[in-house]
């Protein structure tokens, strides 16, 4: 690291970490719920179970995406953060208001809204602490040293996504224009800006690892967002099939969200070129792992999987059942999962001056992980079809055809224990780490890139 | 080869150009809202119910217009499917509905509350959703419901209301349960009387639950049908 102040990012991955340890615990909890080993139910119940575990995700994911800003912004500026005290209150309040809305969830306090149910008072918070993020940021860039196209990428993303909340705090009396708006926040989050958010971080990454030209990898981050946007804006229409929007919705979501997988395309073979390119070798192997991980992985799951559900004709019959669980899983992981794990694996080393790079151990949490989001994916896939044949083709029951797809729970809970103990052993090695210290600071002129 | 300014240009004017165009659709789309949800209909009650519905998170197990979390069913054609009567019977004691199956939080609404969320599904129900959700088109092997009983008379109302909502007969009710023709030539009328005042003492386990009947209105449906033969 060069600048002191980058060591707030630590507390921030290491925040994700306790969180994610909870989304997985109540990933379990509805695991078990499933294969009707309810006993929680009346302290847990199934909703409150599901919104925990879907809002830690996103949490946990912003965090990560807060603290590889944090880390990453004072770098590419090349200064100090701008008032990095304020970072740390930044960090309290977003854990405060964090832990009050999962809280609240089990209590019966909502918003209810799929992916938004953090309360509505809660929300006015959560504007405040990312305007005061916003602020820390912006005004590093304003006053950086260089401004690089990754930076402002990076901060356009965080940007955009800040403001994109806004349109899901409105209150609407119409079911359809609630779910309308809800969308742009949803959709035009993890399919749009924070794409940006991901190009950029996977730039910074491919700089450091690859020892390939700035300008190289920058003009292909501009072509990788440009078609990010390009299928992902007018993509968001393949949530407008069913819930009361007009036809044409059918045709021109079908479209262009079916030429989504292009941008996560665009970016694996982005990410792989940039390392074939590579000019030198960096001794942090782990990173690249994650980082080229990251790009194929949310290929496979954000673009591919999404792609195998979203043409109308299809979707038809699988909206609204375990495929989109399927979809979910591996998307969030591939993309946004994996992408935080890179950032904290790279980040580390520099961050406490332990270069412990090449162990056993990580590559154990790789792998574990990985294959373990494969297993729960395939097993969510055979339910969920299984589902859409049983409920939806067939006419069965909703529950006697729940009934049939129990033991593909069983299945998913034990790819998922597998998930879980890379997950761990992730942690084991983050631990290991120790804390952020000064001395990692590099000497002034020395290089890390 | 592609210049870095070039592909800037790319993604500003991409992201220009399409949003743009999605801003277009989203108004055209919003001049359609009012006719395509009924919007006229969205009473005080309807209102209510939609608050209901999300202060209680119920879209944290159900799916809404296929919108919701895969544990419980989707509501979106419900009041259609089952009738207000039994999904007010069913609210009042989910898990008595669903004896030994998945759980429902048991929410003890008041009446009010009842018709307000209900107000609210019916509304949903008549939103035009471009045809969703599809009929099953899978024709499922033949069961012994090919048997449909013939009978002059109308069936009792708490047969029509609550038995209908998992039953079918002559082709018509839910899928929950077996069909119900034929049904007084293979039972008698004690047995019949007995299994629907009791289910659980004649088959423990059974999925079927114990209704919210009068002795009259439960002789009734037993005459009625004792003669579906």
């Amino acid at each position: 690291m060069k600048f002191k102040s980058q060591k707030i990012a630590f507390w921030f991955f290491a925040v994700c970490m306790l969180l994610l340890v909870l989304q997985v615990t109540y990933g379990f909890i509805m695991g078990f719920a499933r294969i009707g080993m309810d006993g929680l139910h009346d302290i847990i119940p199934f909703n409150t179970a599901r919104a925990t575990h879907t809002n830690l995700l996103v949490v946990w994911l912003l965090t990560g995406f807060m603290g590889a800003a944090y880390y990453i912004i004072p770098e590419e500026a090349d200064r100090e953060l701008h008032m990095p005290q304020l970072a740390w209150v930044q960090l309290i309040s977003w854990v405060i208001v964090g832990v009050v809305a999962v809280a609240g969830f089990h209590f019966n306090w909502w918003e209810g809204r799929k992916f938004l149910e953090i309360p509505r008072p809660l929300d006015f918070l959560v504007v405040l602490n990312v305007l005061l993020f916003l602020y820390l940021i912006g005004m590093t860039i304003w006053n950086a040293k260089k401004h690089s196209t990754t930076q402002l990428v990076f901060f356009f993303g965080l940007l955009a996504a800040a403001l994109l909340y806004l349109p899901g705090m409105i209150y609407f009396d119409n079911l359809t224009m609630d779910s309308y708006f809800r969308w742009w926040v949803v959709h035009l989050w993890v399919e749009g800006v924070w794409e940006l958010i991901m190009g950029a971080i996977l730039a910074f990454l491919l700089i450091k690892l690859t020892g390939v030209d700035r300008e190289v990898v920058e003009k292909w981050l501009y072509v990788v967002v440009g078609l990010t946007f390009l299928s992902g804006i007018l993509g968001t229409g393949h949530h407008y099939y069913w819930i009361g929007t007009p036809k044409y919705w059918l045709m021109v979501g079908g479209l262009f969200s079916a030429l989504e997988p292009l941008a996560f395309l665009a970016m694996a073979i982005w990410a792989i070129n940039m390392y074939r390119k590579k000019g030198k070798e960096h001794p942090n192997k782990l990173a690249l792992y994650w980082t080229l991980g990251c790009a194929i992985m949310s290929f496979v799951g954000a673009g591919f999987l999404g792609f195998a559900h979203t043409w109308p004709q299809v979707n038809k019959w699988t909206h609204g059942t375990l495929i989109t669980a399927m979809h979910g899983h591996m998307a969030f992981w591939g993309a946004y999962g994996m992408l935080v794990f890179a950032v904290i694996i790279y980040a580390l080393p520099q961050l406490t001056g332990r270069k412990i790079f090449d162990n056993l151990s990580g590559y154990i949490a790789f792998w574990a992980t990985n294959i373990g989001m494969v297993g729960m994916t395939g097993a969510l896939a055979v339910a969920g079809i299984a589902q859409v044949y049983l409920e939806r083709k067939l006419g069965m029951d909703f529950l006697a055809a729940q009934k049939e797809t129990e033991v593909h729970f069983i299945g998913m809970m034990l790819a998922a224990s597998l998930f879980t103990v890379g997950v761990l052993i992730f942690i084991y090695n983050f631990i290991r780490h120790g804390k952020p210290t000064d001395e990692a600071l590099l000497a002034p002129g020395e290089s890390n890139d | 080869m592609l210049s870095k300014s070039q592909a800037r240009l790319f993604f500003l004017v991409g992201t220009f150009l399409f949003s743009a165009v999605f801003l277009g659709l989203t108004w055209d789309t919003m001049r359609q809202m009012s006719k395509r949800t009924n919007a006229q209909n969205l009473s005080a009650e309807v209102k209510a119910g939609k608050h209901i519905w999300e202060t209680n998170n119920c879209m944290g197990c159900h799916t809404l217009l296929g919108e919701g979390a895969y544990y419980a069913p989707d509501l979106t054609k419900i009041v259609k499917q089952k009738g207000k009567t039994y999904l007010k019977t069913f609210l009042t004691d989910p898990q008595a509905m669903y004896p030994g199956q998945r759980k429902m939080i048991q929410y003890n609404f008041t009446e009010e509350q009842k018709d307000n969320v209900l107000a609210f599904l019916e509304w949903v129900g008549n939103i035009d959703t471009n045809g969703w959700p599809p009929e099953p088109n899978i024709k499922p092997p033949a069961t012994e419901s090919t048997v449909s009983s013939k009978v002059s008379e109308p069936p009792p109302e708490k047969f029509a209301q609550l038995c209908t909502a998992c039953h079918k007969l002559n082709g018509k009710g839910g899928v929950v349960g077996p069909a119900l023709d034929g049904v007084g030539s293979k039972y008698d009328l004690a047995y019949l009387d007995k299994w629907i005042k009791d289910p659980q003492l004649v088959k423990p386990g059974t999925a079927m639950p114990q209704m919210p009947l009068t002795d009259a209105e439960r002789e009734e449906i037993v005459t009625f049908l004792i003669k579906l033969k």
